[in-house]
């Protein structure tokens, strides 16, 4: 049996002594905390599947509108950008969400026939689509949840297009998409000539030149010659497209307000613990323990009990994405993995609560004069 | 008298904006090695004047000088209590949720030292009290008297040089009180520790080579 006592374990018991309460405040931080690992890990996840769309697809650039409503390009840019020295090859790419069935919905992409962007992608069984005919291509995840082949029919928006291709590879956003030639998704949008982003694949860097330049450089050409787009490396707009930042945003407004419940179960146990040990922390300061002792102690005890529900809440969102990810509806959008730099903002983020919520009864303690607390019935 | 090793000197110590005087005036001077009792009614001061000489509490006016320095201005009193003095109370205070052994080592939580050394010094103080038996025993399974021995192992953990005693068989039985009573005046001699106990109990009080009697926040001869 181990017999030394350190401030480790004498926090734990402390916190043990009122198991009941300690479960619930768990419970609570474990809550905010697992909506943290859903929503961020689910909006992480989403920014990832924008990140594997653009690698996989070998875009470079992505040429789109400086400001952040305005979501479309003129489509007629492509040839400007296709005279810019440096660039090799141009896609305009318009994106939707849609419904494709009374439960499911799915990004829809409006390609060209002829875009670089099919080169990752094998289609098996069928073909690629025809340009600007009533057909759509879908992504192998999606056609297995509809249960869709080649020769079936499917209805967006009111407007039937025949299945005439499945394809692979590609990100967890595009195995659960719809691919349609983009002039049957500007009419089903209303956003004719429009396109979303228009996509470029840069030519192998010159003799001399780093990749870094090249990007570089035919950045600054596209932008001179379209005043008012903006030509974002493809990286970087995986992560602050309008989508992503959406979800982002809205992962950690929620998991905020989640947290901060979390945080005011914690600040009220601490302080009721505090509380109740009022005469015991007088003992404490008369056996020598200085305020900053008695701080670091309960600090401990919050901290811990911020690591406790952080664990228990990332088991608790890792259950939430296996649940999103086998819900139809979220299903093309979510991925399980959790990123480890997800797990480890989430218990950074718990212990942190933890420690901001005990902060107050922690100080309250600190400053008890040693007689008034041994005093305290 | 040996050399001084607490002094208090026009002690003052009032509760309520001066509504209440706990203390009036006291002034004393203790031996190293000594072994004094303090006694007086209920209200007279002698808990009073104990805190203040254990730096619990601080003086309305007036001083406490450990080895001639004042405490809170020259003494830090979370350093002297941490350091120099140790306490036994009436009512134990021991923490329910540790086990004997854990107790005597609360001191010495969140400080340098080797959590061996530590376990190994709690288990010999308490087997110099005979509490040997009793060292995974948590505070609810001793007796009275077993508490009292843990809580004075408890204040000997830093080798204290005055030991403060309020009170310290107040809720022990004759039988107990007698034993507690022999165990800390043993350990004064043989650590040649200050030992100042404050009681209301005339045997012990006359036990003592020194014997301060108190009244309304005075001493009296």
């Amino acid at each position: 049996m181990s017999s030394t006592l350190t401030l480790a374990n004498f926090a734990w018991k402390n916190v043990w002594r009122r198991r009941l309460r300690t479960c619930l405040t768990l419970c609570g931080i474990g809550m905010g905390i697992g909506a943290f690992v859903a929503l961020v890990g689910f909006s992480r996840g989403f920014e990832h599947a924008w990140l594997q769309l653009y690698e996989s697809t070998g875009t470079d650039i992505a040429v789109v509108q400086k400001t952040f409503m305005n979501t479309t390009v003129d489509e007629s840019a492509d040839q400007t950008i296709l005279r810019v020295p440096g660039v090799a090859q141009v896609s305009p790419m318009l994106l939707n969400m849609m419904d494709v069935t009374a439960d499911v919905n799915a990004l829809v992409y409006g390609l060209h026939a002829n875009s670089f962007e099919f080169g990752p992608f094998t289609v098996s069984p069928g073909r690629i689509f025809r340009e600007g005919q009533p057909e759509v291509m879908l992504g192998s995840l999606l056609a297995d949840s509809l249960n869709k082949k080649p020769g079936d029919t499917l209805e967006i928006q009111g407007a039937t297009f025949t299945v005439v291709g499945v394809y692979h590879g590609g990100s967890a956003l595009e195995a659960g998409a719809v691919v349609m030639p983009i002039t049957q998704l500007q009419r089903l949008a209303s956003l004719e000539g429009k396109a979303t982003a228009i996509h470029v694949r840069l030519k192998p860097p010159a003799p001399g030149e780093s990749a870094d330049q090249r990007m570089h450089n035919a950045q600054r050409a596209i932008e001179a010659a379209l005043p008012g787009l903006r030509a974002v490396p493809a990286a970087e707009r995986a992560s602050n497209n309008q989508l992503v930042a959406l979800a982002h945003a809205a992962a950690w407004g929620t998991s905020a307000i989640a947290l901060l419940v979390g945080a005011l179960g914690i600040a009220n146990t601490m302080a009721m613990s505090v509380f109740e040990r009022t005469r015991e922390i007088g003992v404490l300061r008369a056996l020598g323990w200085t305020g900053r002792r008695v701080m670091t102690l309960i600090l401990v005890e919050a901290g811990g009990l911020g690591l406790g529900g952080g664990v228990l809440g990332i088991l608790g969102g890792w259950v939430a994405l296996r649940v999103l990810a086998a819900v139809p509806k979220t299903a093309s959008i979510v991925t399980t993995s959790l990123a480890f730099s997800t797990l480890a903002d989430a218990l950074g983020v718990a212990v942190l609560v933890g420690l901001a919520a005990g902060f107050v009864p922690a100080w309250r303690a600190s400053r008890l004069l040693p007689v008034e607390a041994m005093r305290y019935e | 008298m040996s050399e001084s090793r607490l002094e208090v000197r026009d002690l003052r110590k009032s509760y309520e904006a001066g509504q209440i005087k706990a203390l009036e005036g006291v002034d004393l001077a203790i031996g190293a090695g000594e072994f004094v009792s303090i006694s007086g009614p209920s209200g007279s001061g002698k808990s009073t004047l104990l805190n203040l000489l254990g730096g619990l509490d601080v003086p309305t006016s007036g001083d406490v000088l450990y080895k001639q320095k004042k405490l809170g201005s020259e003494v830090d009193l979370d350093t002297y209590r941490a350091q120099h003095v140790g306490f036994v109370f009436q009512a134990f205070y021991l923490l329910p949720s540790l086990r004997a052994i854990e107790n005597v080592q609360v001191p010495w939580v969140g400080r340098r030292s080797a959590g061996g050394v530590r376990a190994d010094k709690a288990e010999a103080l308490l087997r110099e009290l005979d509490m040997g038996h009793r060292l995974h025993q948590y505070p609810g399974q001793l007796s009275a008297g077993e508490r009292q021995r843990v809580a004075i192992a408890r204040s000997l953990a830093n080798d204290p040089e005055v030991l403060l005693a309020d009170e310290p068989t107040g809720n022990l039985d004759s039988a107990n009180s007698s034993k507690i009573m022999e165990l800390l005046v043993g350990l004064q001699v043989k650590r040649n520790m200050t030992l100042i106990i404050v009681t209301h109990e005339d045997s012990i009080a006359g036990s003592a080579p020194r014997h301060i009697r108190m009244r309304d926040g005075r001493t009296v001869p």
